[in-house]
């Protein structure tokens, strides 16, 4: 049984010895304790078996293998959720539509099925929009007939009058709130499109005697 | 050869968008070092001091009155301006006009804040472009590290008159 049990071991070992480092010899360890040595070229072991001695071996094997799963996490933590927020802030993300202010473009269905919209944040990085875009803001915070917008602003409506909470509630938006623009509609597949750059006629911005 | 050179450019490329993102997180989530120039918050801050800006006051609804905040410029979204909240919304603001016996008082909207600078004579704020809104501020500065001999937390307001409401 003693046989048995020495040989498997050994061959456990000189395998393993074979796969890490098949021509580099490594140096001999001493236990300290005068038990019988078997040498296998590669491994020293000691026998009769010192159970404390495997225990370290074993603890030490499974403690590099928890040190280096760490470190690809950390690895892999600092640098894929960085650069993923980054691309989500500064290029491009998803969003769902909530609502019927901008019907008959978005969400024609109502509350069965809303529509998802890519938002470019990269179009608008130097704050260009022009009339007709559909924009997403920033959540903020007149009742003139005929408003001028100040420079630096912008005017934006809901497509479905009556409906809509925006410039008209609110007056003109400062271009600084300007989140990105919707450039397509990815969901449900039927409605995949390009959202157009449309301009209602009746919208047209007015002339005044200035300009 | 030319594989090496390639191979070490894409490194550099890979190295300079990592340390971009994390540099852009940084700002956006948790803070950085501004450096303010101009003279429309002496003495508190002078031209070309280097301050100290977090930004997770903002996501939390933590500015106050009082606060000196770095926000986006209403006039032109590409710049930025560094001004003391006055007033919060809802709150009562004292327009001096033309004369001290005709006292305008306006309301601060909702969603918006009254910037004023410290130098109420040479400073374009609140009361040139109005209340600006909330969603336009991008971080609350609370610690000067530039110049040394000014090394610390910031100063009140020298104003106080412009806080009280009556």
């Amino acid at each position: 049984m003693r046989a048995c049990a020495c040989s498997s071991e050994a061959a456990r070992l000189s395998s393993q010895s074979v796969l890490l480092c098949p021509s580099v010899r490594e140096p001999e360890r001493t236990s300290g304790r005068d038990f019988g040595q078997i040498g296998r070229g590669y491994n020293i072991t000691t026998y009769p078996f010192s159970p404390k001695k495997s225990g370290r071996k074993g603890m030490a094997q499974s403690q590099g293998w928890l040190r280096r799963y760490f470190k690809a996490f950390c690895k892999g933590f600092f640098v894929a959720v960085p650069v993923a927020v980054t691309f989500l802030d500064r290029v491009a993300c998803v969003a769902r539509v909530e609502g019927a202010s901008m019907q008959p473009s978005l969400n024609p269905g109502g509350s069965q099925s809303s529509d998802v919209v890519l938002l470019n944040h990269w179009k608008v990085r130097n704050f260009e929009v022009h009339r007709g875009d559909i924009v997403s803001l920033v959540t903020i915070g007149h009742k003139n007939r005929l408003v001028k917008v100040p420079r630096g602003h912008m005017w934006v409506e809901g497509d479905h009058h009556g409906h809509s909470f925006d410039s008209n509630a609110f007056g003109p938006v400062s271009l600084g709130l300007l989140h990105a623009h919707a450039t397509h509609i990815l969901w449900p597949p039927e409605r995949w499109q390009r959202l157009k750059s449309v301009l209602p006629p009746e919208r047209f911005p007015v002339p005044t005697s200035e300009e | 050869m030319l594989r090496g050179v390639l191979g070490k450019a894409f490194r550099l490329a890979g190295y300079t968008i990592q340390y971009g993102c994390i540099a852009h997180c940084a700002f956006e989530y948790v803070g950085g070092i501004v450096m303010c120039s101009g003279p429309s918050m002496e003495p508190t801050i002078q031209n070309s001091d280097i301050v100290f800006a977090e930004n997770l006051s903002r996501h939390f609804y933590g500015i106050q009155r009082g606060d000196i905040v770095i926000a986006k410029s209403p006039c032109d979204p590409k710049s930025n301006i560094c001004k003391r909240v006055i007033g919060l919304e809802g709150d009562k603001i004292l327009n001096t006009g033309t004369s001290d016996i005709f006292k305008n008082r306006s309301y601060v909207p909702t969603g918006h804040v009254w910037l004023e600078g410290d130098n109420l004579q040479n400073s374009t704020d609140s009361r040139y472009y109005g209340p600006i809104p909330y969603g336009l501020i991008r971080g609350r500065i609370f610690f000067k590290i530039w110049p040394f001999s000014d090394f610390g937390f910031l100063r009140d307001s020298p104003n106080g008159h412009r806080f009280s409401d009556d």
